[in-house]
């Protein structure tokens, strides 16, 4: 495939902002997904593990994990909606192709995470819900359900990977010059780059823990046996598996094909290394200051840090191989600027949803820590107030808007 | 080499890409306007509880719910993200042109859907643990940014129709783009039918309340609304069919099934009766009941729906300026597209195409048949299957005739004019026309069209 090719698969319509907000949006909302994603995975790891283990604290955990698990695949699709929005505005020749020749496993994605997410569901209802036994009843369930989210992951990553390698596009549509129009294979993938991802999911649920055990600090009349032992879980979590990612990282790099390996020690890739070394010698460095303040949720927000490096390493392989090998810059996409529609999301997201989510979130957070029924303070409720109003006023001026346009003014 | 942007195809035999988006877009449908109308419901309902001083409603927003997260909050939000990857596939620069005119409006979008989702769980999981006023204020929350959300929806799919105003082929801009008269008569017939939807759903949780006066009392509540919202729904969607383009007029009357109108007629009337005889005797609500009506609207109403809203946007996929065969067939000079049509009439499809194997760039006898399959697939299977089944097969339109000469004429003066209700125009040069006639020709025999 030829620059010229490359560049004709561009959309005519061009880009409504620079494309460089694209890409950094398209890097921070991956970021987030991704810790979703490493959390769900892990919880749904610990739920599984805790299903074959004795004692209420593992019992306690399990519990506390399946619903993180069930809540993080419900987080991880919705953040995984804004990277999936923003690849595809810059880098349209790339994943649009990539799709097309893995068609049936894009739609495959569909139903397997489905499967995979009621599994969890029917896992809860056999032990979880009112009467149940507590866990480990079906834990295949469990099992079923890590296979498939893992397999969900993977064609994403195969879909990613494909992008790289469009010298290899045609060969893998029409093998001997003949179309094979059916989209049945999966053609490219990395193995050390989907297993280092996998593997980050060890450390974030460590860090995970020990966030979870400072927030649980601050309730009433907390049991100290089950603090210690996230402690403890946490410590052995977060280093040995912090180690073993940034192995599978360093195989990462050191196996990638040589048209990208000039990233592989690119200040940004080794910044990232050293944001996730920071991240899993943190708790060690905190020591009991962990048990002060915001100290104990410090860890995890050095890791989400961290992850937002990964993310900016893992876009600068993707920028240079296809700038460098196939001459196409996303940098230099036609801006088609739209200012009303750029102004309205970024108005609706740091203003209203700042509130909005706030708001939630707050009440959230302060209801899981008091004893009984959570009343906000006078602060809090005004900003549901602001929250609401802030809604309110966008369903207007989306009517007033409209009926203007509408009617020609 | 000159070069058209044009992406490879997905072929899916015997039932057509089409119909993938179709399944995929139709469940969603169901999934996503069912928590939408529960959420505003929600909210009324939370506000008349408080006010009337009757908590025990609050039950059923508890119940419900959990059950949304479920049934709309999986399954609705993967198979929204599975529309998404379902078009990607089957129709690359349809989405395309959708993403690269509404960007930061669906980003918007995503804003209110992470509000909404949030809201959800607050609301099941923290019932109990909020005071009154705090739970009014989340219900109230959730359900603007659900509403919010549908507001959106509904300007992007307007669009795909075509856009709001015609001087945005002109002017551009979202505005222009996103707002007109078919936009809100197509936000007003949703919004009526996410009643209908929400009460139909929302029958399969209240039938499962075990205090019958409160059973009774909330299922006439839902069965108010579901009346209201099916009827209002049917009046809209009159409303709505006068809203649509001239050409979506006419396809509509000439090429949609015929038993599409009979259907919709049936999705309705079927509805008024079912929430009539629940309202006149409060012990026809049973859980198997409402879930058989619940699929009962799937199949009569909105898979109709869906495959016309489809077929009356032909011979275009989106803002009537990309044909479904992926062309872009017109020029819109706001956003300084061209139109792709001149250079296909100059060199052609295999010359042209970025997908085209270098070996049947030139046609000759060799490659003709090839070059005729990679033609009948690139131009044609977006909306015809090459088989005998699924979405409008090809074989059904050729009459029988096998002859390639003929067939090759008959393809340059029907869709080669572009004069052809419903057909995009496809420029087929004399050896591609008699290439994709070599094609047609070892098609199996169809039935009658």
């Amino acid at each position: 495939m030829s620059p010229e090719q490359l560049l004709a698969l561009r959309d005519q319509a061009g880009v409504p902002s620079h494309p460089a907000i694209f890409l950094v949006l398209g890097v921070l909302t991956f970021a987030l997904h991704i810790a979703a994603v490493q959390v769900m995975l892990g919880a749904a790891g610990l739920t599984l593990w805790g299903a074959f283990r004795q004692g209420p604290l593992w019992q306690r955990l399990s519990a506390l994990m399946l619903s993180t698990a069930k809540v993080a695949v419900s987080v991880a699709i919705v953040l995984g909606v804004a990277p999936l929005l923003f690849v595809q505005v810059t880098y349209d020749p790339f994943w649009y192709t990539s799709n097309v020749l893995s068609a049936r496993w894009v739609i495959a994605f569909v139903g397997i995470l489905i499967a995979g997410y009621l599994a969890i569901y029917l896992y809860y209802w056999r032990n979880q819900r009112p009467g149940g036994r507590g866990s480990g009843r079906h834990p295949w369930l469990m099992v079923l359900s890590v296979i498939l989210l893992l397999k969900v992951g993977f064609i994403v990553h195969v879909l990613s990977y494909q992008m790289h390698f469009p010298e290899q596009w045609m060969a893998w549509y029409a093998p001997g010059g003949v179309i094979d129009p059916g989209g049945r294979g999966l053609h490219a993938f990395h193995l050390p780059r989907f297993l280092f991802f996998i593997l980050l999911a060890v450390p974030v649920l460590g860090v995970w823990l020990l966030a979870l055990r400072r927030y649980l600090q601050a309730r009433p009349g907390e049991d100290p046996a089950f603090l210690a032992f996230l402690n403890t879980l946490a410590a052995r979590l977060t280093v040995p598996g912090g180690i073993l990612a940034l192995a599978m990282g360093a195989w990462w790099m050191a196996t990638l094909p040589s048209k990208m390996a000039t990233s592989a020690l690119s200040p940004w890739t080794l910044l990232a290394a050293l944001a996730l070394v920071a991240t899993v010698f943190l708790p060690w460095a905190l020591g009991k200051r962990l048990d002060e303040g915001l100290w104990g949720y410090a860890p995890f927000a050095l890791g989400a840090v961290a992850l937002i490096l990964v993310g900016v390493a893992r876009e600068l392989i993707r920028y240079r191989t296809l700038l460098g090998g196939h001459g196409y810059d996303p940098l230099s996409y036609r801006i088609q600027m739209d200012w009303y529609s750029t102004l309205t999301f970024f108005l609706t997201f740091g203003v209203l949803g700042a509130a909005t989510l706030g708001y939630m979130i707050t009440v959230a957070w302060r209801a899981g820590q008091t004893p009984g029924v959570y009343t906000p303070t006078v602060g809090v409720a005004r900003l549901g107030r602001w929250a609401t109003m802030l809604i309110g006023l966008w369903i207007l001026h989306y009517f007033i808007l409209g009926f203007c346009t509408w009617g020609g003014l | 080499m000159e070069s058209l942007g044009l992406y490879p195809t997905w072929l899916v035999p015997g039932l057509g890409s089409g119909w993938i988006v179709g399944l995929i877009a139709t469940i969603h449908v169901l999934f996503s306007h069912t928590s939408v109308g529960a959420a505003v419901f929600f909210a009324w309902l939370a506000s008349y509880a408080n006010r009337t001083g009757q908590p025990r409603y609050l039950e059923f927003i508890r119940r419900y719910g959990l059950f949304l997260l479920v049934f709309s909050y999986v399954l609705g939000s993967i198979t929204g993200a599975g529309i998404w990857f379902s078009t990607t596939v089957a129709s690359p620069r349809g989405i395309s042109t959708l993403i690269h005119n509404f960007v930061w409006m669906w980003a918007t979008e995503w804003v209110f859907f992470l509000i909404e989702v949030t809201g959800v769980y607050l609301l099941t999981y923290l019932a109990t643990r909020v005071d009154r006023a705090t739970h009014l204020r989340l219900t109230l929350i959730f359900g603007l940014a659900a509403y919010t959300t549908m507001l959106v929806i509904v300007g992007i799919l307007s669009f795909m129709l075509a856009p709001g105003k015609e001087a945005w082929f002109t002017s551009g801009g979202y505005r222009l783009g996103f707002f007109g008269a078919n936009t809100f008569a197509h936000l007003a017939m949703r919004t009526a039918f996410m009643f209908t939807m929400m009460a139909l759903v929302g029958g399969i949780i209240v039938a499962r309340f075990e205090d019958r006066a409160l059973r009774e009392a909330l299922g006439r509540k839902l069965a108010w609304v579901g009346l209201a919202g099916t009827v209002a729904g049917g009046l809209l969607f009159l409303a709505y069919l006068r809203t649509l383009p001239e050409a979506a007029t006419v396809v509509m009357a000439n090429r949609l099934p015929p038993s599409f109108g009979p259907l919709m007629l049936a999705a309705v009337l079927g509805m008024v009766a079912y929430f009539t005889a629940w309202l006149l005797r409060p012990r026809f609500l049973h859980p198997v009941g409402a879930w058989a009506a619940t699929v009962g609207i799937l199949v009569l109403g909105l898979w109709p729906e869906e495959t016309a809203r489809e077929s009356i946007r032909k011979p275009f996929i989106a803002g009537q300026y990309v044909y479904s065969n992926q062309v872009v067939a017109r020029d819109v000079p706001a956003l300084g597209v061209r139109a792709e049509l001149p250079l296909l009439e100059a060199r052609g499809f295999l010359a042209t195409h970025a997908f085209a194997p270098a070996s049947l760039r030139q046609i000759h006898e060799g490659n003709r048949l090839e070059a005729g399959r990679f033609l009948a697939i690139t131009t044609c299977s977006n909306c015809h299957t090459l088989e005998r089944t699924g979405m409008r097969p090809l074989v059904n339109y050729l009459g029988g005739v096998r002859d390639v000469r003929a067939l090759a004429g008959h393809l340059q003066a029907t869709v080669g004019t572009g004069h052809v209700l419903y057909m995009p125009r496809v420029p087929l040069n004399d050896a591609e026309a008699e290439a994709l006639a070599t094609y047609l020709a070892t098609l199996p025999a169809g039935g009658p069209r």
